[in-house]
């Protein structure tokens, strides 16, 4: 086994990949969730994967981890094909995985939890060997964790923990790294001494696979990009190129950046919704940084950034479904110490970007059980308005919300959240894995909202161009922070081109 | 092998157990042939809620039958020993035969999730009382079963091979939770797919904490009915019997293995302490573990080491 | 002559089965909770109903009346003093509050156990029928009180069935079922939810135990029992779903009396409990559960 300390540098274009994938397919029932996809990675190589929600990316790496098997193609390790083995037998095999979310063991130290990576899959191992617990030490003192050594993860900094994690990735000098996500919940200054040690492994002459949201964060490190859509690979080359890229483009941004004109609105009503320096935390990761934003009668304000940016915290806290320091004033009172219910009735109603239908219920009884709160005529009049808004409705409204189409399943929930007759609704991400067709019908519908009724929209989007024409203004949201504030137009001048 | 001695040596646990150990021996010598009577039935009891700590807290299994793996190696014994064999092969075939019982339970456990594999496990200890009461004429039904050997007369003979009896098991358990074995079992069970993703079988893991549990349980089941000189089914395989050795594990600290045994101690002596109550005794003791689970939930060792569990 | 016979008895006994375990698995599939202190809640019901019938000489409808509260009372202290505090606690970690809320019931139904036993003994209770006398059906003498049994259940599970399917309050307690957190954000509190559903739970345990008092009569050693075959009941027809629990009901129902009329009554629960091990084995989410 190699001495990860002393490696030497490995022959530039080593001829074997560690990593080579050949026609990958995976299915989950009949939604095609990796299709044929095929790339290499060799010895001292970073690849980036990259894709949006739904795009595979995420599937790809679990069957390269062992925890699908796929419906067709190969996946060679340093040679061997380990398509379909359990995941230990493919760690074992030479695959150490960088988990998004860190998962220490809590009762055991930092050295306990690396010590772990080490032992063989014994049975009776009473006793460990000698070397174990030094081996152990080195490795955290490489990625830096030698000062905390003997404390447990509880006390451990975010960053720490995320250390910690590639430790153990590399504890038993795999030949293929897997990091997924590597920067997410850090700070700048971490983001570099956490580049420096992926470039190490790099170095080592290991093989990295990256798996990421966007191709801005890892465009330093990887040598070649490989980018995915809805299972597909849409590109492919270095970062600069798949940045350049039009369908890469198309997929993050939506399109082309073209600015409908928008009926002016009067003159800035009083704020409706009032966020003042929110910050959430999960566990350790800062989810968000001292965020500000308002909202005023009538407008329609958009929300965009990436996955992962921000966007479904900021919009939790709101709800009240998250805990958070700081303020959300709504109409003049606090909203804090309010249950997530009593902010809905309040008139604060979120369509949330999972939907959260209930899917063996039909149609009208998920818009009858939104329609409680109101009387029999305010919600039989609210029904009709809202069959008309979206006729589709109207025909399905025995159907299972289960058996519908994703586009369907987002009208409804539009539709139930509507049923409500909320003061602000919050949108979040409503056009995520739609067709063209089905976003057409949905910005319609949104359009007509507007200009029919005197809602208060707060809106939540990755795909820029469906947000643009609505927006009376944009905030741009980027890890955790708000990092742009200004009207459409100027989005456009501004930020498009640092958009991606 | 330094490594595991120093931390036998440095663990606080281990001296609690050293000092109880030896407040426990030196009883022969003051107490009544009852209250040894009752620390042996207590010291077997620490035996079941031991492996009980290892599925659950290690494996993070909870078994909510445990007494379908004592009852099985008890009932073994007893039954073998009715048609005349020696006692030290009844207690080898207990063993046996609750491992038996633990690969059984581990089948389902291995596909279940949550409240299922706890549902089966108490499912798994209706049918072996059921299986018992049916067939009475062999087993002796609700009734019990009569041995023909029994390990002694002499209460303090009793005393002295339990207290034995539970050491050993004890320290056996104990350096497993603490070698690299535990570890791999705790991250099996905390987590399986990071121990997947560390190279680690989690399945054979786990059913091995699964059989490790098992024998130890059958075996105490065994030399208790070899003490006690009958087996019956509200000794060995009654539910409640269950409850409490969970309750004795839950009462002494969760994953601490030393715990379950001074919580069965604990649990026993007080429902001795409060006989004078009559049927309220019991209503007591689980009245008292009911308020323990909900405000010292790392139970009495907990308080002795004035940890918490992380969250 | 004997067919009418198992028919009839195999009814009875099935719809008691089925009440019992609507419950419980109404209970698990809204609130989550397993709830171990069924049988003890059951039994509360039954001796309340001996109690107010016997020291008060009210007659047997009265006493079901006042066993069915007592059943509700029950369920309540059980919601507020040991399920809700262990959901709420900050020093459970979130992965075992299930295990905590198991053990919390089971500790509580034996307290409960004990509590009865002490006051009122552990001998078994029995009610007077609530209608007494026979009557003639298929020529077999029956008693009408097992038929009194039947109809009550039924009326009672059909009602449930109308609460459901019909109600608004009864939408609620479905979509609860399917996604609690899809409820709050649509502006109901789950609290008021979770009530709800303790009560109904309440009244379903209660009239269960009252019915078994006047049947075949109730006794506090009998508490973890009748917990057992209600939760046998309801892993086999699937946790979380009334239909299967009902199914299940009748399946072991039959069963029962099938073997204890053509075989003999000490195997009465053999072919019942053989199910259950094939079910366990082979399709463990039950006969008729959600994944």
């Amino acid at each position: 086994m190699a001495d990860p300390l002393h490696a030497p540098a490995p022959a530039a274009g080593a001829r074997v990949p560690l990593l080579d994938v050949q026609g990958l397919t995976k299915r989950f029932g009949g939604l095609v969730a990796a299709k044929d996809i095929t790339f290499q990675i060799r010895a001292g190589e970073i690849l980036g994967l990259i894709g949006p929600n739904g795009s595979g990316k995420s599937t790809v790496m679990q069957v390269i981890m062992g925890l699908h098997r796929p419906n067709a193609g190969a996946v060679r390790v340093v040679g061997v094909d380990v398509a379909g083995w359990p995941p230990h037998r493919i760690a074992r095999q030479g695959v150490g995985i960088v988990f998004q979310h860190s998962r220490p063991l809590h009762r055991q130290t930092v050295l306990e939890n690396i010590m772990l990576g080490l032992l063989p899959d014994k049975l009776l191992k009473l006793v460990a060997n000698r070397h174990v617990r030094e081996k152990a030490r080195q490795i955290a003192e490489r990625v830096g964790l030698g000062a905390v050594l003997n404390r447990k993860p509880s006390t451990l900094a975010f960053a720490d923990l995320r250390r910690m994690e590639l430790a153990k990735a590399i504890a038993r000098d795999p030949q293929v790294v897997l990091v997924d996500e590597p920067f997410a919940g850090l700070t700048s200054g971490e983001v570099h001494a956490f580049a420096q040690l992926i470039a190490d492994f790099r170095a080592d002459g290991r093989a990295v696979l990256l798996v990421d949201h966007n191709v801005k964060s890892i465009a330093s490190l990887a040598d070649r990009v490989f980018a995915m859509y809805l299972g597909e690979r849409i590109a492919e080359g270095t970062a600069e190129e798949v940045t350049r890229d039009r369908t890469v483009r198309r997929v993050y941004l939506g399109g082309g950046i073209d600015i409908v004109s928008r009926p002016t609105r009067p003159a800035r009503n009083a704020p409706l919704l009032q966020v003042e320096d929110v910050s959430v935390l999960y566990g350790k990761a800062q989810a968000l940084e001292r965020v500000s934003i308002h909202v005023d009668q009538g407008e329609c304000v958009a929300v965009v950034g990436l996955n992962g940016a921000g966007k479904t915290t900021l919009f939790n806290a709101i709800s009240g479904l998250v805990p958070y320091s700081g303020r959300i004033g709504w109409d003049n009172s606090d909203l804090r110490g309010r249950s997530p219910a009593a902010i809905a009735r309040g008139g604060v109603v979120q369509c949330p970007e999972t939907r959260e239908l209930f899917g063996e219920m039909s149609v009208r009884e998920n818009l009858d059980l939104a329609g409680q709160h109101l009387t029999e005529a305010q919600a039989a009049e609210q029904l009709e308005w809202l069959y008309d808004l979206f006729p589709r409705l109207r025909d399905r409204e025995r159907q299972t919300a289960r058996t519908m189409s994703g586009g369907e399943q987002q009208m409804l929930a539009i539709a139930r959240s509507l049923m409500m007759r909320p003061k602000l609704l919050i949108l979040d991400e409503p056009t995520l894995g739609l067709a063209p067709v089905i976003l057409e019908q949905i910005s319609n519908a949104l359009e007509q909202l507007r200009n029919t009724t005197s809602i208060t929209v707060l809106l939540g989007e990755q795909n820029v161009t469906f947000a643009l024409p609505h927006a009376d203004r944009i905030y741009v949201m980027e890890h955790a922070r708000i990092v742009w504030e200004g009207e459409p137009s100027a989005f456009a001048a501004e930020v498009a081109a640092t958009y991606l | 092998m330094t490594d595991t001695i120093r931390a036998l040596l440095t663990s606080r646990s281990v001296w609690i157990a050293l000092v109880v150990l030896t407040v426990l021996s030196t009883l022969p010598w003051v107490a009544s042939a009852y209250i040894l009577g009752v620390l042996t039935i207590a010291y077997y009891f620490g035996v079941f809620a031991m492996s009980w700590d290892l599925l659950f807290g290690f494996a993070n299994e909870v078994n909510f039958g445990p007494t379908f793996l004592i009852g099985s190696g008890a009932y073994a014994a007893g039954l073998l020993n009715a048609h005349g064999v020696p006692m030290w092969v009844c207690l080898i075939a207990g063993g046996a035969a609750a491992l038996l019982g633990g690969v059984v339970l581990a089948v389902p456990a291995l596909r279940l999730t949550g409240p299922y594999f706890g549902l089966t496990t108490l499912v798994a200890v209706l049918l072996l009382q059921q299986f018992i009461i049916i067939f009475a004429s062999s087993t002796g039904g609700e009734i019990g079963l009569t041995m023909n050997d029994i390990l002694s007369t002499e209460a303090i003979t009793n005393y002295w091979y339990a207290l034995g009896f539970m050491t050993v098991c004890g320290a056996v358990l104990f350096t497993l939770s603490r070698s690299p074995v535990g570890l791999i079992l705790q991250a099996s069970g905390q987590d399986r797919i990071g121990a997947s993703a560390l190279g680690f079988n989690v399945v054979k893991h786990k059913l091995a904490a699964f059989c490790i549990s098992a024998v130890f349980s059958g075996l105490a089941g065994a030399m208790m009915v070899f003490y006690l000189g009958t087996a019956s089914v509200g000794t060995v395989v009654d539910v409640s019997v269950g409850a409490q050795v969970i309750i004795a594990a839950v009462l002494g600290g969760r994953r601490t293995i030393v715990g379950a045994a001074i919580g069965s101690i604990f649990l026993i002596l007080a429902g001795e302490a409060l006989r004078p109550l009559g049927q309220l005794s019991t209503f007591v003791v689980s009245g008292v573990a009911l308020l323990v689970i909900l405000f010292f939930v790392d139970g009495l060792m907990g308080l002795l080491l004035r940890r918490r569990e992380e969250p | 002559m004997l067919t009418v016979q198992i028919l009839i008895d195999g009814f009875a006994i099935s719809a008691l089965y089925g009440l019992g375990a609507v419950g419980f698995t109404l209970m698990f599939g809204v609130c989550g909770v397993l709830n171990l202190a069924h049988g003890a809640t059951m039994v509360v019901a039954a001796v309340t109903a001996w109690v107010v019938a016997g020291q008060y000489a009210a007659n047997p409808w009265v006493a079901a009346v006042a066993g069915t509260a007592a059943g509700v009372l029950t369920a309540f202290a059980t919601y507020f003093l040991v399920v809700r505090p262990i959901q709420r606690s900050s020093s459970v970690p979130a992965a075992e509050r299930e295990i905590f809320v198991l053990t919390g019931t089971l500790l509580w139904g034996v307290m409960i156990q004990e509590a009865v036993a002490y006051f009122y003994t552990d001998n078994p209770k029995t009610v007077r029928p609530l209608i007494a006398g026979v009557m003639q059906i298929g020529g077999v003498r029956t008693p009408i009180n097992e038929l009194v049994i039947a109809v009550i259940c039924w009326a009672v599970i059909g009602l449930l069935w109308l609460l459901v399917n019909r109600s608004k309050a009864g939408k609620v307690l479905l979509a609860a079922s399917i996604n609690p957190r899809a409820l709050s954000i649509l502006g109901f509190e789950l609290s008021r939810v979770y009530l709800l559903v303790w009560t109904i739970y309440g009244v379903l345990a209660g009239i269960a135990g009252v019915l078994l008092a006047t049947f075949l009569g109730a006794s506090s050693a009998q508490s973890s029992q009748l917990t057992a075959s209600a939760f046998s009941i309801v892993v086999l027809g699937g946790l979380g779903s009334v239909y299967g629990s009902l199914l299940a009901a009748y399946a072991v129902g039959y069963l029962e009396t099938l073997t204890a009329y053509l075989i003999s009554p000490t195997y009465r629960t053999v072919p019942a409990l053989v199910l259950l091990v094939l079910v366990v084995y082979v399709r463990p989410h039950g006969l008729l559960g959600r994944r």
